[in-house]
């Protein structure tokens, strides 16, 4: 469930860039590099144990300027940090930084509670833009999330900075991506998803209380026209490619150049729209099929009858050439047309 | 329609002949029809087998008429998967071979000399004719025999059943629709008469199904839920106990016969519910006949008190199992079921293969045409006349609905059903507006009418007329359509290509069994072919040699080295060869001619499964992109790509060609750009044949040096 949101909002909006002016200027970012190495008097093993102290409290580091040059700036390490640059407040408007922070979460949380993999050689940690801003500048990072790896030796290279576009924030990309860099395979283990669960259970005691409170008349349970018309519902639904939605998930319009297109131009592909003028057109034909069958039965006023008669024979002839249209519009080459081309 | 026409004169001795005249040419021209209308691709090209599966198929029939049933039974495979090899005769359904093995014997018993390859060739066209004649028994028990016919002839030319059952399309589909369609058909008639014996051919004609094709767990799963509906609408009988008690059991003992089948009727879940509604059908038996001898209050306290015992029962030992593990239904199998995109987003080998992909409406309208709008019509004439079989085929219609709309490949389930019940529909619709024109010209002399009901009728019959003159237009431009959508879409083996040249003429290559042919007049018996799996059964088929991978999927592992060697550089690669024993090397290479399913195009998956096991796992798709991210065989594309085994194989020599007008040298037809490494010589493998047009490859992989030779 989590991931759909996640693909669509991708869709819409790629990555949020920043567009605030960023006022600390290089002089200031100088300084405070020159105090912090000052200051910076921690040794290896404090470092260490500095970092597990705290993603003992959190799975993930918040970062400030102080923390993050001599946690994960500092020199030697022995550690690889996951470092998420983002931007969470709510005011900078980032769509996709929410859900990115969620999934990045699954990922620390499945590494620090896995007693198997969990040791002090990996950290995650965030840094967000409206607490330290500067550290963004001297990464000279203009979009959120960023994810960068700063590896045990060195410094991080291009292959560190994880490619969202293509991967995705996944937590399963990213920790495919984790275990390239750094060669720890993290199992990504998501907190089970109740809500489909508990959505049944509400259903069926919903429909299982209706069942008791008529549970003099059932009779609408042998209702055979309701069923008839709750299959040829289904049936519908089926050959109009809603089940292809579903698994696809397509856009509901296209914009061309020409405008928008509620038909997608080839016969490999659908748009939402068009899925359901195909549903009401083969409805269509149907009724107006089923309306000849009742009106050749001889039973009633037979003016009523030759109205059915005339309207059924229309609707059949008609929404079959449209239907027919479209579908030569999408298979090119399709040779064969009625009443409209 | 001309019987109906016929049947309103009846009593008459002649029109009855008449009748069944008619009748039986309808019926067997339909047939001849659907036997030659699978046939254009061997009037195209000549009688061969298509695609990749059926040459393992091929392959193996033609094991069976030369050793015997007990060797293939017994048959242990050296030929594939090498060096581990593969036990056929466990892992098939035998059907198919038998049939046409058994065919084949009997033809030449009456000295008939045909080949095995032709009766392979022609064995799903002759079981598409079958067919034919069991949707007409089928639907004339349902309904009536001019629904019948209609169907019948519909059968004969539907795309979505022809897809599967073209002129060498020699596969298990093939012969399982005919298996399908004719266990319904007896299974209706057991339904309808309640006798043992329908029923003791329907279950033969299930394990001939379950001897087939993998889908027979479609139907065991619908007979019984066939019975179960039955049993929920209050219309279980005796009739219905006899045939589903007789049908599951013999019909259960049976199937476990085939070696591939074993033990899952008893103990997989997917033919539980045939299990319970087993139980179910003797549970309601008993509590009839007990209520048949005991008096009304002492059936009530009894049945109370058991149902009670009977549900505590079985929520305790249900709770229990689920709290100690033995049962697990909320699982992913489960979600799975509910929701098709699970397998999509789980299990990436089924969104890669392009049999798994979902459909959509264009689909449905390509291999159905106008019987997708009838389908409905006749599902509505079902409802409205509900009887027991014709629930049957309303749950047939609705479950393979479903099962077509999650993978497009079932098609062929639902397409025998879409022409039943649009077959019913036309009839319904045919009948009576036939009867009105019919009854127009005779109803003058018959009595006295009135000059204003005279009009009405007038009028009436001229819209019937009207209307009967569009039906038969639409089915005129089904035909039409059907025949159309089965020359372009359905009839290219795909093992021949062919393509049209500028001046228009057509040219055809070849190449696929130019190289095999090669391979088995130029190689020594024994040597060992590596290629990726796609073309590991025509290999072994056609040039009967020793190949590490083939179609049948089975060890990930194996492929995925395969997958390595492909994707490492020369130095690397030689040493998975050794390790392999590999002689030879095949590659099919599209880019002289522009065939764009060629191995470049499916070299991702190689680096993707080849990366995906430990001893890959210094394979990574990230090494053979662009900078830019794409994947590119050009200068621009990344060096792993451009010096890894695959690039050498295909692009050797071609920096030297001419392929396009107006082009540089070495420009590939089917990326449509100038390839990147150019210049380059092969330091393991030596060039041992190119076909005609390039299209497959064949290089020796070289002993290893003398020692002090370099």
């Amino acid at each position: 469930m989590m991931a759909t949101s996640i693909d669509s909002r991708k869709l819409f909006s790629v990555i949020f860039v920043i567009s605030v002016v960023i006022l600390v200027t290089l002089n200031n970012v100088a300084d405070a590099n020159k105090r912090n190495k000052d200051v910076n008097a921690l040794s290896l093993g404090e470092r260490v144990q500095q970092l597990t102290d705290f993603s003992n409290k959190r799975p993930v580091i918040r970062m400030n300027v102080q923390k993050f040059n001599d946690l994960v700036k500092g020199t030697p390490r022995n550690y690889s940090v996951i470092v998420m640059f983002t931007a969470l407040s709510p005011a900078r408007g980032c769509a996709i930084c929410g859900p990115a922070n969620d999934e990045f979460s699954i990922v620390a949380n499945s590494f620090r509670f896995n007693s198997q993999i969990y040791s002090n050689k990996l950290f995650f940690a965030l840094v967000d833009f409206d607490e330290c801003g500067s550290i963004f500048q001297s990464l000279k990072l203009y979009t959120a999330p960023v994810f960068i790896h700063f590896p045990a030796k060195g410094k991080p290279l291009s292959q560190d900075k994880m490619d969202i576009q293509r991967f995705g924030v996944e937590a399963e990309a990213i920790a495919r991506w984790i275990a390239e860099r750094t060669d720890i395979q993290i199992r990504v283990f998501r907190p089970p998803n109740y809500s489909g669960t508990m959505a049944l259970i509400i259903v069926s005691v919903l429909v299982g209380g209706l069942l008791y409170l008529k549970r003099n008349n059932l009779e609408f349970l042998y209702n055979k026209t309701a069923w008839g018309i709750a299959s040829l519902f289904i049936v519908f639904c089926f050959t109009s490619g809603q089940m292809w939605n579903q698994i696809r998930g397509p856009p509901v319009v296209q914009r061309t150049q020409n405008g928008i297109s509620y038909i997608h131009r080839s016969s490999q592909g659908q748009l939402v729209i068009e899925t359901y003028i195909v549903f009401l057109l083969s409805s269509a034909i149907t009724i107006g099929m089923i309306l000849l069958i009742e009106a050749g039965k001889g039973k009633g006023d037979i003016r009523k009858r030759r109205v059915m008669l005339v309207v059924g024979l229309g609707m059949f002839a008609l929404f079959f050439g449209m239907i027919l249209s479209i579908f030569k519009s999408k298979a090119h080459g399709y040779p064969y047309s009625f009443i409209m081309s | 329609m001309a019987v109906k026409l016929l049947k309103s004169k009846s009593g008459d001795a002649t029109a009855q002949k008449y009748e069944t005249l008619l009748k039986l040419s309808i019926l067997s021209l339909g047939a001849i029809l659907s036997f030659s209308t699978r046939l254009f691709s061997v009037l195209r090209y000549e009688s061969v087998i298509h695609e990749f599966d059926p040459y393992f198929n091929y392959r193996t029939t033609k094991y069976l008429t030369e050793e015997g049933y007990y060797s293939f039974h017994n048959w242990f495979d050296d030929r594939a998967w090498y060096p581990m090899g593969r036990i056929i005769g466990g892992t098939i359904y035998p059907g198919l071979m038998i049939t046409s093995a058994l065919l084949h014997n009997f033809l030449n018993f009456f000295n008939f000399a045909i080949d095995i390859r032709n009766v392979c060739v022609f064995l799903a066209p002759l079981f598409s004719s079958f067919t034919t004649i069991v949707t007409y028994l089928l639907t004339k028990e349902l309904k009536d025999e001019g629904a019948g016919l209609t169907a019948a002839v519909m059968i004969a030319i539907v795309p979505g059943y022809i897809s599967r059952s073209v002129a060498g399309s020699y596969d298990n589909e093939g012969i399982a629709i005919f298996c399908m369609l004719l266990t319904y058909y007896t299974w209706i008639k057991a339904v309808k008469s309640g006798s043992v014996a329908w029923a003791a051919v329907c279950s033969l004609s299930y394990f001939y199904m379950v001897s087939s094709w993998g889908g027979y767990v479609f139907l065991i799963n619908l007979i019984p839920l066939h019975v179960f509906t039955l049993m929920i609408t209050g219309r279980f009988s005796h009739r219905i106990y006899v045939a589903y008690s007789t049908v599951y059991c013999i019909g259960t003992i049976l199937s476990m016969q085939i070696p591939f089948v074993g033990f899952q009727p008893v103990q997989s879940s997917e033919h539980m519910l045939a299990l319970g509604v087993f139980g179910l059908s003797q549970i309601i038996g008993f509590i009839d006949y007990l209520k048949s001898k005991m008096s009304k209050e002492n059936f009530d306290v009894l049945f109370h008190a058991l149902f009670t015992l009977v549900g505590v029962t079985v929520v305790a030992v249900g709770s229990i199992l689920m709290i100690t593990g033995k049962i697990s239904p909320w699982t992913g199998r489960f979600y799975s079921l509910l929701d098709p995109s699970y397998a999509k987003n789980n299990i990436p080998i089924i969104a890669s293969v392009s049999e798994h992909q979902p459909t959509a409406w264009s689909s449905f309208y390509f291999d159905l045409q106008l019987l997708v709008f009838l389908f409905p019509v006749g599902l509505y004439c079902c409802f409205s006349n509900l009887n027991d079989s014709n629930i049957f085929i309303i749950l047939y219609g609705m479950t393979s609905i479903y099962f077509a709309g999650v993978m497009v490949r079932l098609m062929l389930v639902l397409a025998p059903v879409m022409c039943v019940l649009g077959g019913i529909a036309v009839s319904s619709l045919l009948g009576r507006f036939m009867k009105d024109i019919d009854q127009g010209g005779k109803g003058q002399d018959k009595r006295p009418v009135k000059p204003k009901e005279q009009a009405a009728q007038g009028r009436r019959n001229e819209i019937s007329l009207a209307f009967v003159g569009m039906l038969t237009f639409f089915l005129v431009m089904y035909a039409f359509h059907c025949t159309w959508v089965t020359s372009e879409a359905y009839s290219s083996p795909s093992i021949v290509l062919s393509a049209r040249s500028y001046d228009g003429s057509l040219i055809i290559f070849d190449d696929f069994r130019e190289a095999y042919y090669w391979l088995r007049m130029n190689t020594p018996p024994d040597a060992k072919i590596m290629s990726w799996w796609d073309y590991g059964y025509q290999i072994t088929a056609m040039a009967n040699r020793t190949i590490l991978v083939d179609n049948n999927t089975w060890n990930n592992t194996h492929i995925s080295r395969v997958g390595q060697a492909m994707a490492s550089p020369e130095d690397k690669a030689y040493e998975i060869m050794r390790e392999l024993d590999v002689d030879y090397v095949l590659v099919i290479f599209g880019g002289l001619t522009g065939y764009s399913s060629d191995d470049i195009n499916k070299f991702l998956w190689m680096v993707r499964i080849g990366g995906s096991t430990d001893r890959g796992s210094h394979i990574k798709e990230q090494d053979y992109y662009s900078p830019g991210g794409e994947f590119r065989i050009d200068r621009e594309g990344s060096p792993t790509m451009l010096n890894c085994l695959m690039y050498k194989l295909c692009y050797y020599r071609f920096g030297s060609m001419y392929t396009e007008g107006g082009k540089p040298t070495g420009y590939d037809r089917v990326r449509n750009a100038e390839i990147g490494n150019k210049d380059f010589e092969l330091d393991v493998l030596e060039e041992a044949y190119t076909t005609e047009h390039w299209l497959v490859r064949i290089y020796k992989v070289k002993d290893l040096p003398n020692r002090g030779a370099r």
